[in-house]
């Protein structure tokens, strides 16, 4: 229990300081930089223009399939990380091949996308 | 021949037509035409497959007057068609159905001369803005009538469709190569039309023409190209060479061929940098500069200036060759001939330069044809036009450059043309700096006051074919200088063919053309 | 425009910060006309301003510390000149590179409609570097003046001591 409380204790303190560390860049230059505002400071940056109407605007629908492939790919590599760090002590081939099972499972929904053509825009799709 | 069919054809229409003395004027032919009649003439020209070369206006005070030059790549004889036009009652019928390269033409006279043409899908200003409230190339002071102003505000940006938007490639992008502003019709990643918007670097060089001696406008035409300031140079020598009937003495012609090979090199190399620079890859720009550097090197010794070579005179060149200059050309040939390796084995075969600009912008014939594109631009197109051939000046008659040609037309085609280019471009100073001819380099006598006249001198920059047309009325400064300017034309081309691309290949397309906006805006 | 100067402000912290800022000043690529070759030729390898901290050239007035006007100013641009310097986050320095943009140059003539002679009518400008164009030396010359603004001593008494 105690050996517990203690590697939480460790995860605790190393959020405290990266919260910290975070913390401390945005707060020293509100103190120390010298600040000009001019009229066009806040503004949009549009290579020296100002933009035609608002970014919040209808797009195509492709985009979604593309955020949600990238969603795929994010869990794939989530859950590679503690099956990774159990995979400490190799050498026996049925380690190998369950985790090897496991990433084809998380590959399938990829190669899927991948038969389908999500990869492949046409101009016409849009 | 294709323009004495031409010609034929056009008399048949009842027009009047004279020859011009090619070595006076650089015209072959005149063509007076009617102003009703003119899209009966772009249409004859068209047919027998001629590309338009400029459009361009003189006000004579008590009249406009509209030219129109034709080429035709196979018989490159200039036709010029001219168009009187009463200024009271400034209308034309407008040929972009036809020609649509003369559409930007035709928006550049409207703003600076007024003269309204019929049919024009959009007049809007092109390189002026709200704060000129007059026709700024008219002899006098013309205040813009209030509908005319109008129409020059008259493009407007909403948004038509729910999912498209408007977004500025604008005047401060590390991809523009320079200040211009492309604003694109977005669809997702696709662009569905492209609206340059020019005029960011205009430096009124043809107004400037009016009030500067003949003597005092030359350093200007190293500041229009500022990567390949000799062919414009030799342009404007060249056009009052022709008009006065002065005969360069042949070492300076031959010192003016090396130097503007030279100078061609040194473009190329930058575009390359550029250009590559632009599709991501950082490492060819040092390579391709430090070889600039050297030929920087051989010209600061020759001329005193790094980048704005002010080295030609009227008549011949400012001062002879400096000890070491053929020296240093030749140790310069054979270094270079050993880079092409680098060149080769770090961007050619690269998997990844490939795949970016293989069919990628690909310009058909008759696209480069209607928009009159010139140069790499078209050579890439499968057109072996080149105006050192058709039209040799300086000494290219004595060394005549292969012409460089491939059949896709893409960016990767583009590419390849200039790099054999500059090789080229290697053979010819070898030939050249054998053959020197000893002598004067410069006329003892020049007249400060040319006859009048009109006259046309071409030349091949590294961009494509530069052309100036001067009127000289007797004075000793200019009455009208109009510059024909490459880049103007590929870039109306590279609208036609950016429908319909992602816009990381507009941006590779748009390298490949190998722009200078300060030329384009004069 | 409205300028606030640091809440915290003593000697020791100003010295040490202009230090930091002077040694490593990003420019934005700001090239208008002639003079952006010219500044494209000292960041190449002969030139190299790197050595001198000035290494990353920016495209986004967001991320830079000065900016480097080098062309004409046309009437046109002028805005966008502005809008830029304005998007820029303090401090923030102006070097006016070439004849253009420190008085209008070549293009000055009577009758003239659309060059302003000289950037600091648009922006405030701290290095003026004369030449048309410049050489890339004198560039070099211009960010250890600017430097020398910043720290108030020199890094070295000249750019290249040996051609």
């Amino acid at each position: 229990m105690e050996t517990i409380l203690r590697d939480f204790g460790f995860v605790l303190a190393f959020v405290v300081l990266a919260l910290l560390f975070g913390l401390i860049a945005v707060f020293i230059p509100r103190l120390i930089a010298p600040r000009t505002v001019g009229a066009k400071t806040e503004s949009v940056y549009e290579c020296g223009m100002d933009p035609f109407g608002s970014a919040w605007i209808r797009y195509a629908a492709l985009f979604y399939l593309y955020a949600l492939i990238f969603i795929a790919f994010d869990v794939d590599v989530l859950y590679l990380f503690p099956v990774a760090t159990s995979y400490v002590r190799g050498g026996k081939p049925e380690e190998f091949l369950a985790l090897a099972v496991f990433v084809l499972l998380l590959v399938l929904a990829i190669a899927y996308a991948w038969g389908k053509g999500v990869f492949r825009w046409k101009y016409e799709d849009l | 021949m294709v323009a004495e069919e031409l010609l034929r054809g056009l008399e048949g229409l009842g027009l009047e037509i004279r020859e011009a003395l090619y070595e006076r004027q650089g015209f072959w032919f005149d063509i007076h035409c009617p102003r009703d009649r003119i899209v009966e003439v772009a249409e004859a020209f068209d047919e027998k497959g001629y590309w338009i070369e400029d459009v361009l206006c003189v006000d004579w005070r008590e009249r406009l007057e509209l030219l129109y030059h034709f080429n035709h790549w196979e018989d490159p004889r200039r036709l010029s068609v001219r168009v009187q036009v009463d200024p009271a009652d400034p209308e034309v019928p407008s040929i972009c159905k036809v020609f649509p390269g003369a559409g930007w033409h035709e928006r550049e006279i409207h703003e600076f001369f007024g003269v309204r043409f019929k049919g024009h899908p959009n007049l809007a200003y092109l390189f002026l803005h709200d704060e000129i409230d007059f026709y700024p190339l008219r002899k006098d002071r013309v205040p813009i009538p209030e509908e005319d102003k109008r129409l020059l505000t008259s493009m407007d940006f909403s948004p038509e469709e729910e999912d498209a938007f408007w977004i500025n490639m604008g005047p401060q992008h590390p991809s523009t190569h320079g200040v211009l502003r492309l604003i694109l019709k977005m669809r997702g990643e696709y662009i569905e039309r492209a609206e340059p918007v020019l005029g960011y670097m205009h430096r009124m060089q043809e107004k400037m023409a009016e009030v500067r001696t003949y003597a005092q406008y030359y350093p200007n035409t190293a500041r229009l190209d500022y990567v390949g300031p000799l062919a414009f140079s030799q342009c404007f020598v060249g056009a009052m060479e022709r008009l006065c009937g002065l005969e360069v003495p042949e070492r300076a012609q031959v010192i003016r061929t090396i130097t503007l090979e030279l100078n061609r090199i040194a473009s190329h190399l930058l575009w390359l940098g550029t250009f590559l620079l632009d599709l991501g890859a950082t490492t060819p720009y040092f390579f391709a500069f430090d070889d600039r550097e050297q030929i920087l090197d051989l010209m600061e010794g020759l001329t005193g200036a790094r980048l704005t070579f002010s080295f030609f005179r009227i008549g011949g060149l400012y001062e002879d060759l400096n000890d070491g200059f053929l020296e240093g050309v030749a140790r310069f040939i054979e270094r270079m001939k050993k880079r092409f390796q680098i060149y080769d084995d770090l961007v050619t075969g690269n998997i990844i330069f490939v795949k970016r600009t293989k069919d990628v912008g690909v310009i058909p014939r008759e696209v480069a044809r209607r928009y009159g594109a010139t140069g790499p631009t078209l050579r890439g197109s499968g057109v072996a036009y080149d105006v050192r051939r058709s039209e040799p000046y300086a000494a290219y008659s004595d060394f005549p450059p292969e012409v460089v040609v491939r059949q896709e037309g893409d960016s990767y085609a583009r590419y390849l043309v200039r790099l054999e280019e500059i090789k080229r471009s290697l053979m010819v100073l070898e030939q050249a700096i054998e053959r020197v001819p000893e002598g004067p380099f410069r006329l003892q006598k020049t007249p400060k006051k040319p006859v009048p006249g009109e006259v046309y001198f071409a030349t091949e920059s590294p961009r494509g074919q530069v052309g100036i047309y001067i009127v000289s009325d007797g004075t000793d400064k200019p009455y009208r200088l109009k510059w024909r300017s490459p880049s103007f034309s590929n870039l109306a081309a590279f609208t036609e063919v950016v429908k319909g691309q992602l816009i990381a290949d507009a941006v590779a397309t748009l390298g490949s053309l190998d722009l200078v906006i300060p030329e384009m805006d004069r | 425009m409205e300028v606030r100067g640091p809440l915290i402000k003593f000697g020791v912290l100003e010295k040490l910060l202009n230090l930091a800022r002077a040694n490593s000043l990003w420019p934005m690529t700001f090239g208008l006309a002639c003079c952006a070759i010219e500044m494209m030729a000292t960041t190449a390898a002969r030139f190299d301003p790197a050595r001198f901290g000035a290494e990353v050239f920016r495209p986004s007035p967001r991320q830079c510390d000065f900016m480097i006007v080098s062309g004409t100013i046309t009437k046109k641009i002028a805005p966008v000149v502005r809008t830029l310097y304005e998007q820029m986050a303090a401090p923030k320095w102006v070097i006016a590179y070439g004849n253009c943009a420190i008085s209008g140059g070549p293009f000055v003539f009577e009758g003239q409609y659309n060059v302003i002679e000289g950037v600091d009518k648009v922006i405030p400008v701290d290095v003026y570097v004369p030449g048309c164009p410049p050489r890339p030396e004198a560039l070099l010359e211009a960010i250890m003046k600017l430097e020398e603004k910043l720290t108030g001593y020199r890094r070295f008494p000249t750019p290249e001591r040996r051609w």
